[in-house]
């Protein structure tokens, strides 16, 4: 018998003995506990499993700008209301259909919560005005509220009052013991068991509105806090689908190397290194600008490449990542000039010899330490003193809320969580947003605050457009922040799943974690 | 009351005393801790009412005293609060993580004793030959790293060069097991899921041995150093000049007293595992009470740091009551010499 | 003193400790002069030579920044004994005072300092010093604080031990009888009979103080970059296993060198100064 007979003649064998249909797994991680809360969800994590077991109004289109219907069949705008028609064929995971009263309790769900991106939505009110009409009506023009929506999950309101916990609030707790542990979504997929020491399992849901397509995975599995080393050598062995995208550069090098696939995901966010502008001596636009010029770009450019073909990030060209409304020309990168640096240095109030710069970075990203050695070196040269501290992130987002305890320097991938720049920068820089994990700079500039106000209430793209540009100059004048590189996202992946949303430009969301609908994955075995 | 009767009564009776110590030890330092818990709990995005709400809930603002009333009272309705980090009872996180620890830690106690008292004899034994000399250094060596190294360098070893254990976790997620005792090498039997059990014991493996070298060195080295004391003694040497077997005494006559010792320090590195299973749990991503415990400690969660350190006393405690109620049955004599302010 | 040195001479593996030991000291004490990259024990970086595998260049290979680890286990070396003299020179005192008085003067002295002893001791010493440096600052003073405050109640419980059996020996009833002060009967009389098993105990606890501080600060938990520490190196190395296996390995390594040369010393003094187990 030759050889491919045989094959044949074992296939067939598998083929009769195995299961008519073998369900499909997929395994992925995340470093940080995922929140199955949706009125809570920030982080990564969080998104991901928010866009799987619940859905939006509108969803961002594919390999493009704009957005498109979801659970709403369209919308109307007209100034500050905006009228939004909805599906009648959606059934929540209950099996409850979804009314405009469910979209109006998901947003005061949020409203009252305050937690999680719900600063989104302050100042909006919501009114069902009829079975599947739901007007919304902001206090002041906010143009980038359609994309916003994209973190508006819609809960079923029938689940979460049938299972309401003790609380001051008339809601109670608002079902957060209830959200906290199951599903009540209209997603693809449901929630089989969260155990936020280990993972969270979903499985496809049958009665999803669009359809799941039979590729992809049947069951899914989102580890938390594995260990770079055991991501790799489980995705080495089959056991793991998906890295997160946390993996050390090295780690990501050597699965590519024995075959794993790369996949990205970009132009939403940039990697930075934010000073505190309220601690001597960054309290000086002269120091300021003198660590900008002093830090080595080329290098941590270098640092971040995988292989000849996929890197971590891009060079920055100024404060606004490229792709967004306002960014720099792509041949103008930040570059280390230690000459202007020394010039800089000079014009600071601060004596160089005083100075003893605290840089931190995030206990759970181990990059980051990297970054902190070679910025002490870079600082070094400048015949500056520095102290590197470790802190992890819970004791970071809790240090930041007051710029006294704020580090001199904090390290940060921040990414616009809607797509819209609004969202990436005026949490970060307006003077009115309290101390968060995207302000480590404290800043307060007039001018900054003039530009993003300006931002979010133009009518057009062009106005939009001119307001960011002007912005982006400014920032770079008074240097709140030292713009690292604009971030890619890479996860490196087994060639058991195809990710098309993560692969291909023209499958794209543009938008963090949407890129992990399992729903549009595709199991190949 | 019978000896070991009073002997249970007063141990228990000084180990109470013991965990009230432990318990407003841990509470000022997990109350002195810097950082607010509540902002903590809420998130970045919190607002200064919710976290207030919060603080006040939690009865923050309170003095410490009264802060520990409320947390005594609490514990006397089994009640150890919410924990801020997973938003459950903390209660429910530890009776869902305790059981992998504890059966990492049984387990490397069962290969501490069933490795470390036979080589300990075997040493003795071979006293000044071969065999002595390479246990001894062994063990030496054994006891003289981190149980993060031995970890680290057996992961290496047998799980990458040679793959012959699973790198993490403790048990393929492809097989569902229903929880019954939260200890998978009896629940995969309870099951009757032979395959099941055979994968759980290739994890457990690497992990339990790495915390439990130490364990193994130390009681070899004291378990041999007991046995050539007790063959010093005049009955043993008696028991040689009538002839017997070399075999028969050292399992009859040596052993026993022997062990005595033994098992006091086995009662004290079952704490040290306790302890290093933090370390072991981190490397090979055990899903234990210790990773719970660096998490909530990290993050400020007061309750849960309670709970985690007060139920790794209580089962410290626990653990050597029953060393100490074993010795007392082996050996009548301490059972008797027991006094007041021993 | 020369009698000791020739017992242990006759023991060969207790000699080797005593060599040991005495490299590593030295070793540590002359970092600057005898490690191949004096620099790299602080921020320095050098991606040109990053994640290099061993090499005539670097004999242990270069870490995730470009600097030689041989250097980096040297200068860490000189962390970890700096660390352990200290722990041990407040809690060996301390707990001596405590366990010297608790033995000696019995009552109700003895229960109030031994209930609070067996306090400590009953949670695993690891534990508390985590739950300590959750509370602190990861630094070097700060880990040293958290150990040596799990540390004394050893030589509390050890001295109080001894100095119990000894309390009823005729010397020291004897000085009683003529009238000596209690501070004089427990530190000229009973502290000197104390000594043998202090000794060899803080020989060997030298190596458990490393073995404690590194697991420390393999939590992350210790000292802080850039300064070289040999549990943080063992966890961050531990990330790129099995590809990096020189970043963990090695310092791993370093530290069973280390602990087993104390061991082995602490064993040669016991069996020179006579003490039990």
């Amino acid at each position: 018998m030759n050889k491919p007979l045989l094959a044949a003649a074992l296939l067939a064998a598998t083929v009769l003995t195995a299961p008519a249909i073998a369900e499909t797994v997929l395994r992925l991680d995340e470093v940080a506990v995922g929140e199955l809360d949706p009125g809570k969800a920030s982080d990564y994590a969080d998104s991901i499993l928010m866009f799987n077991v619940y859905d939006t109004l509108v969803l961002p289109q594919q390999g493009g700008p704009g957005h498109a219907p979801h659970l709403a069949s369209g919308w109307e705008a007209d100034g500050a209301t905006y009228t939004f028609t909805l599906r009648d064929d959606v059934t929540f995971q209950s099996g409850n259909p979804m009314t405009a009263e469910d979209v109006v309790f998901s947003l005061e769900r949020m409203q009252a919560l305050g937690a999680g991106l719900s600063y989104l939505f302050a100042g909006v009110s919501a009114e069902a005005t009829d079975t599947h009409t739901v007007t919304f009506t902001l206090e002041e023009p906010y143009a980038p509220f359609v994309a916003s929506l994209v973190r508006l999950p819609i809960i079923d309101k029938a689940s979460v009052m049938a299972n309401l916990g003790e609380g001051e609030d008339e809601k109670g707790d608002w079902g957060q013991a209830y959200l906290s542990a199951n599903s009540a979504g209209t997603g693809a997929y449901s929630v089989s068991s969260h155990n936020p020491q280990s993972e969270t399992v979903m499985a496809k849901s049958d009665s999803y509105f669009l359809g799941v397509p039979d590729a992809a995975p049947d069951t899914v599995r989102l580890r938390y806090g594995l260990e770079a080393a055991t991501v790799r050598t489980l995705i080495a062995q089959g056991e793991h689908d998906i890295a997160s995208q946390w993996l050390p550069p090295e780690v990501i090098t050597a699965l590519a190397k024995d075959g794993a696939q790369l996949l990205t995901e970009s132009g939403t966010g940039g990697f930075y290194f934010k000073m505190n502008t309220t601690k001597a001596p960054l309290d000086d636009v002269n120091c300021r600008l003198a660590l900008a010029s002093a830090f080595d770009y080329a290098t941590a450019i270098q640092m971040i490449a995988i292989n000849d073909a996929v890197s971590a990030g891009s060079p920055a060209t100024g404060a606004i990542p490229v792709g967004m409304y306002g960014a720099n020309r792509t041949d103008v990168v930040q570059v280390q000039d230690l000459d202007k640096a020394k010039a800089h240095l000079e014009a600071c109030a601060h004596d160089p010899a005083d100075m003893n710069i605290k840089v931190s970075w995030i206990a759970e990203v181990p990059l980051e330490e990297r970054f902190a050695l070679l910025m002490q070196s870079n600082f070094t040269q400048l015949g500056i003193k520095s102290e590197i501290q470790k802190l992890p992130w819970a004791l970071f987002a809790e240090q930041v809320s007051k710029p006294e305890n704020t580090p001199h320097i904090s390290q940060l991938f921040v990414n616009a969580v809607t797509g819209d720049p609004d969202t990436l920068l005026y949490g970060m820089y307006h003077s009115s947003t309290p101390g968060t994990w995207q302000s480590p700079e404290h800043l307060n500039d007039a001018k900054v605050d003039e530009h993003l106000d300006a931002g979010r209430s133009a009518g057009s793209d062009a106005e939009r457009e001119a307001a960011y540009a002007a912005l982006n100059a400014r920032l770079l004048e008074i240097a709140p922040t030292i713009y690292g590189f604009d971030r890619q996202s890479v996860f490196a992946a087994s060639n058991r799943v195809k990710v098309p949303a993560l692969s291909d430009p023209s499958k794209a969301f543009g938008l963090d974690g949407m890129g992990f609908s399992f729903r549009l994955m595709e199991m190949v075995e | 009351m019978s000896p070991l009767l009073r002997l249970l009564v007063r141990r228990l009776g000084i180990s109470l005393i013991v965990l009230i110590g432990v318990s407003i030890l841990i509470f000022c330092i997990a109350r002195v801790i810097p950082g607010d818990p509540a902002r903590i709990a809420l998130g970045p995005n919190a607002t200064v009412e919710q976290i207030a709400t919060l603080r006040a809930a939690l009865h923050l603002d309170e003095s410490i005293i009264a802060q520990y009333g409320y947390f005594i009272a609490d514990l006397g309705r089994g009640d150890l609060g919410m924990s801020l980090y997973t938003n459950r009872p903390v209660t429910l996180d530890i009776a869902e993580f305790l059981p992998a620890t504890l059966e990492l830690v049984f387990f490397a106690g069962v290969l501490m004793v069933v490795i470390g008292l036979p080589i300990g004899i075997l040493s003795a034994r071979y006293r000044g030959r071969w065999p002595d000399h390479i246990i001894r250094i062994l063990s030496l060596v054994s006891v003289s790293a981190p149980s993060f190294v031995w970890a680290v360098i057996l992961m290496l070893l047998f799980a990458f060069y040679l793959p012959i254990f699973p790198i993490a976790g403790r048990i393929k997620d492809i097989y569902e097991i229903d929880r019954v005792t939260g200890f998978l090498l009896i629940d995969t039997l309870i099951a009757g899921n032979g395959a099941a059990f055979w994968d759980a014991l290739r994890h457990i493996i690497l992990p339990a041995i790495a915390l439990a070298l130490s364990g193994i060195g130390q009681a070899a080295r004291l378990t041999r150093a007991n046995m050539v004391e007790t063959y010093a003694k005049p009955y043993i040497e008696m028991a040689q000049a009538y002839g017997f077997f070399p075999s028969r005494i050292a399992r009859v006559y040596a052993f026993k007293p022997s062990l005595i010792p033994s098992l006091t320090i086995i009662g004290l590195d079952f704490a040290a595992m306790l302890g290093n299973a933090f370390l072991v749990e981190a490397v090979f991503a055990w899903p234990g009470l210790s990773r719970y415990g660096v998490a909530v400690i990290l993050r400020k969660d007061l309750n849960a740091i309670m709970g985690t350190v007060l139920i790794i006393a209580l089962t410290f405690v626990v653990v050597n009551i029953i060393v100490d109620l074993l010795i007392a049955i082996l050996d009548p004599r301490i059972r008797l010499s027991q006094r007041v302010g021993a | 003193m020369i009698r000791s040195l020739r017992i242990l001479a006759a023991n060969p593996m207790s000699l080797f400790g005593l060599i040991l030991v005495v490299i590593i000291v030295l070793a540590a004490v002359l970092a600057p002069w005898i490690t191949p990259y004096p620099t790299h024990n602080g921020a320095v970086v050098d991606f040109a030579f990053a994640n290099d595998a061993p090499s005539a260049r670097n004999w242990m290979g270069t870490d995730l920044v470009g600097r030689d680890i041989l250097s980096r286990i040297i200068y860490a070396y000189q962390i970890s004994l700096v660390l352990g003299i200290v722990v041990l020179s407040i809690s060996v005192p301390l707990g001596a005072v405590v366990g010297l008085f608790a033995g000696y003067a019995g009552g109700w002295v003895e229960s109030v300092l031994m209930r609070l002893t067996d306090v400590f001791l009953s949670v695993p010493p690891l534990v508390l010093a985590i739950a300590m440096m959750g509370v602190l600052e990861p630094t070097l003073i700060n880990a040293m604080l958290a150990v040596t405050v799990m540390w004394w109640p050893w030589y509390a419980r050890l001295v109080y031990n001894i100095a119990r059996s000894e309390r009823e020996e005729g010397y020291v009833l004897a000085a009683e009888v003529i009238g000596a002060s209690t501070t004089h009967i427990a530190f000229r009389e009973i502290l000197p009979n104390c000594l043998p098993a202090i000794i060899t105990k803080m020989t060997l606890d030298m190596g458990f103080v490393i073995i404690i501080a590194s697991s420390l600060s393999f939590l992350g938990l210790g000292v802080q970059p850039p300064t070289p520490d040999l549990g943080s190196m063992v966890a961050e190395g531990a990330r790129y296993l099995p590809d990096s296996w020189w970043l963990s390995v090695f310092p791993g390594l370093a530290i069973l060198l280390a602990v087993f040369g104390f061991n082995l010393l602490g064993d040669g003094l016991r069996e020179i100064l006579g003490v039990d187990e």
